[in-house]
């Protein structure tokens, strides 16, 4: 919908280490774009980790990588936002 | 008994053409009471009034009746007239026997049976009539204004600089309005921001001007002289002192939204400044775009602004003021464009509104005054525009005719040609409404130098074929379908209200017309005046208009506001409600009929405000026990004047 000027919206690649979870979903509960869901599938901890839902809504916020208590999930930029964040700079 | 005197004016012929006054004035002489009765051909002339100080002074009258046109028209003259013959103002009354008579009959028998009835039920009002003071109320002098675009800004100038303190309230971050997106004006092809910023900064820096952006009023109580007003200041979540406007925080915040001041053709963070000359220079963090403060998601801006400007913690503030005066200058929108399917607007990115263009033209804009095609980016070589979008179409969209989209096409269609030597511009049109100083040439200009290509007809759809927009129209000049490969459509909107624009209303208590623009007090001759006293409206709020009209307007608000602001008091017609204590049981009738707000309950009984009674009896009426009543046409009153006009 935006068609001028260099702004463009940052995008998230979001990595889950699945056996580090112990599934207390506040990534889940607090993500502001509701980009997650906890999933039905067991870790090797019992637990039940969270899910991907919808990654194209996801900003960069990088709340779910400040709030998780185990460093289980952490975000980098999309690779192509990333060149153009060096190309701007 | 009083001593009244009855005066007949036969307005020319429009009373004496109809009415036998010869007669009225005869028949009135032997009324009980009526000690002197005579006729003139203009009362309200100098002379006229001068029989009725004559007449005062010598046959010591007590009462005066005056038969004539409409006390809307001349109560006034006749009483000050009276008053300056030493007889209280309020002992003269008027007999309308113009509009409710002569006007409307033509039988001359009847008609003048009917005015002897008229005047004799005066003379019975009038025997009861009490001498009055008006009442006197103190003004506080000072003004709000309310919306910042370039209206608002002129009023509160004019106001500030006659020596009133002005609250300016904008409900956006900066002052501005639609102006400060325009990129030229009409029809001399001056800079807008140029011819605007000037006057912004002054605004800004105004000792006298209270500038509250960011901020909408919520509550208006209170009645002219002394309102009361409560103004909800949005947090914006920077200090605005502590900002260096180092851009740091826009360049980490994750999240991007259509920029309102480029109409979505950039985007902007979520904490921003709208355009580089805002005022107050100084960034907002937009809470709805914004990933969230509870708790802090992102908190990227926080941390990288070195100032600490950024405060999470600020709350939305409730500022309460006491003004004399407001003036409404609330602006316009376009027309919804989702509307307008047919014409492919949000389907087509090379469809775009008169704004966007706008923004397209201008200097500062996204492409930095390069007209690009926002699909492909690459110069639009045939452009249409199409005018009446919305306007002028009573079974559909708006009955209205918007005003100015007819002269900023012109101005779109040459703008264009200067940017694209070798592009062709086509307008399709219905009428062209060019009346204004220098407007007809400036039509001509662009036809004749800039080779604009005028068709008269209406576009029925607009399609994207093969990269180009297909546009389908007909032209009713010559009958012939047209048919035009475009590069780019620019849709010349209707204007509306703007959003938000109705709500106030209902809360200043000012009427709308069947559009939903601002109602004026007269169509003609109190153009900036509200109905409800101490309120004026200025700008595109009361009706589509272009940048000078909405200036004078603007001057013309602020000049009847000061008309109020410069007064020590207030005077306030003492023909008002009085309630009789003993009588009334406290059942709150005429609390919930009264349309000013202007009874309340004391003690189990109903008291009147003097101050917002406007004396229209629709408490007297719902009264069951006649216990409240309207001083001077108290029920009495009204009984008697009934049995004048039976003959009994």
């Amino acid at each position: 919908m935006i068609h001028f000027g260099k702004l463009k919206q940052k995008k998230g690649k979001i990595h889950i280490n699945k056996d580090r979870c112990k599934g207390c979903a506040f990534c889940v509960e607090y993500c502001p774009k509701d980009v997650l869901e906890l999933s039905e599938e067991f870790n090797i901890k019992g637990y039940h980790p969270p899910r991907i839902k919808n990654e194209d809504e996801c900003l960069y916020c990088q709340l779910c990588e400040t709030i998780c208590p185990e460093f289980a999930i952490f975000v980098t930029l999309k690779k192509e936002e990333e060149e153009v964040e060096k190309g701007e700079s | 008994m009083k001593r009244t005197g009855v005066f007949i004016c036969r307005c020319g012929i429009n009373i004496a053409g109809t009415v036998d006054v010869e007669k009225v004035a005869k028949e009135l002489y032997k009324h009980t009471g009526v000690v002197h009765s005579e006729d003139y051909i203009y009362m309200c002339s100098d002379p006229g009034q001068n029989l009725i100080v004559e007449a005062i002074k010598e046959k010591k009258l007590d009462s005066v009746i005056i038969a004539c046109c409409s006390p809307t028209l001349h109560e006034t003259t006749f009483r000050n007239a009276a008053k300056s013959a030493g007889l209280n103002p309020f002992q003269c009354e008027i007999a309308n026997i113009r509009e409710q008579c002569s006007w409307v009959h033509k039988d001359m028998e009847k008609a003048t049976e009917k005015s002897i009835k008229i005047t004799r039920s005066a003379v019975e009002r009038v025997r009861r009539n009490e001498s009055l003071e008006p009442i006197s109320i103190p003004v506080t002098r000072k003004a709000l204004v309310i919306g910042g675009g370039i209206s608002g800004i002129q009023s509160a100038l004019d106001l500030a600089n006659s020596g009133f303190e002005v609250i300016l309230v904008e409900r956006s971050p900066s002052i501005g309005g639609h102006m400060i997106q325009l990129s030229e004006t009409f029809p001399t092809l001056d800079c807008s921001q140029c011819i605007l910023t000037p006057k912004m900064v002054e605004a800004s820096k105004h000792p006298k001007i209270n500038l509250m952006t960011y901020s909408e009023v919520q509550e208006i109580s209170g009645y002219v002289g002394n309102f009361k007003v409560k103004i909800l200041k949005k947090p914006t979540y920077v200090d605005p002192d502590k900002c260096t406007l180092c851009d740091e925080c826009t360049r980490v915040c994750p999240v991007v939204v259509p920029n309102e001041f480029d109409i979505g053709l950039t985007g902007r963070r979520a904490i921003y400044i709208p355009f580089p000359q805002s005022i107050p220079a100084t960034y907002t963090l937009d809470i709805k775009a914004c990933p969230g403060l509870l708790p802090i998601a992102c908190g990227k801006c926080e941390d990288v602004c070195e100032p600490n400007a950024i405060d999470f913690d600020m709350k939305p503030e409730i500022i309460e003021e006491e003004v004399g005066t407001i003036i409404a200058a609330t602006g316009y929108d376009l027309y919804e464009k989702e509307l307008m399917s047919e014409y492919g607007y949000g389907k087509y990115p090379d469809v775009l509104d008169g704004l966007q263009f706008e923004r397209l033209c201008s200097a500062s804009g996204p492409t930095m005054g390069k007209i690009l095609r926002p699909s492909d980016h690459k110069e639009p070589k045939e452009v249409v525009f199409v005018q009446c979008v919305g306007s002028r179409d009573p079974e559909l969209h708006c009955a209205y005719c918007s005003k100015i989209c007819c002269m900023y096409t012109a101005k779109h269609a040459m703008l264009f040609k200067h940017h694209v030597h070798d592009g062709q511009a086509y307008i399709f049109y219905i009428d062209i409404r060019s009346g204004g100083k220098g407007y007809e040439e400036f039509v001509q200009r662009a036809v004749e130098e800039d080779g604009v290509l005028y068709l008269r007809g209406k576009v029925s759809k607009i399609f994207g074929d093969k990269g180009k927009l297909k546009v389908w129209g007909v032209d009713t000049l010559s009958g012939k379908d047209i048919e035009i490969d475009a590069d780019m459509v620019v849709l010349a909107m209707a204007t509306r209200p703007s959003k938000g624009a109705e709500e106030l209303a209902k809360k200043l208590k000012i009427a709308i017309d069947k559009d939903g623009f601002l109602s004026e007090a007269h169509p003609k001759l109190r153009p900036v005046e509200s109905v409800t006293s101490g309120m004026f409206l200025a700008g595109a709020a009361q009706a589509p208009k272009d940048i000078p009209e909405a200036v004078a307007q603007a001057s013309g608000a602020a000049a009847k506001a000061i008309t109020i602001l410069s007064q020590e008091r207030l005077y306030h017609a003492p023909t008002v409600a009085m309630v009789n204590v003993n009588l009334c049981t406290g059942c709150e009738m005429c609390v919930h009929v009264c349309p000013y707000d202007a009874l309340s309950l004391k003690d189990g009984k109903v008291e009147v405000n003097e101050v917002l009674c406007e004396g229209c009896g629709t408490c007297s009426a719902t009264c069951l026990r006649a216990a409240i009543q309207i001083k001077n046409l108290t029920p009495l009153q009204v009984h008697e004047m009934i049995k004048a006009c039976l003959g009994g």
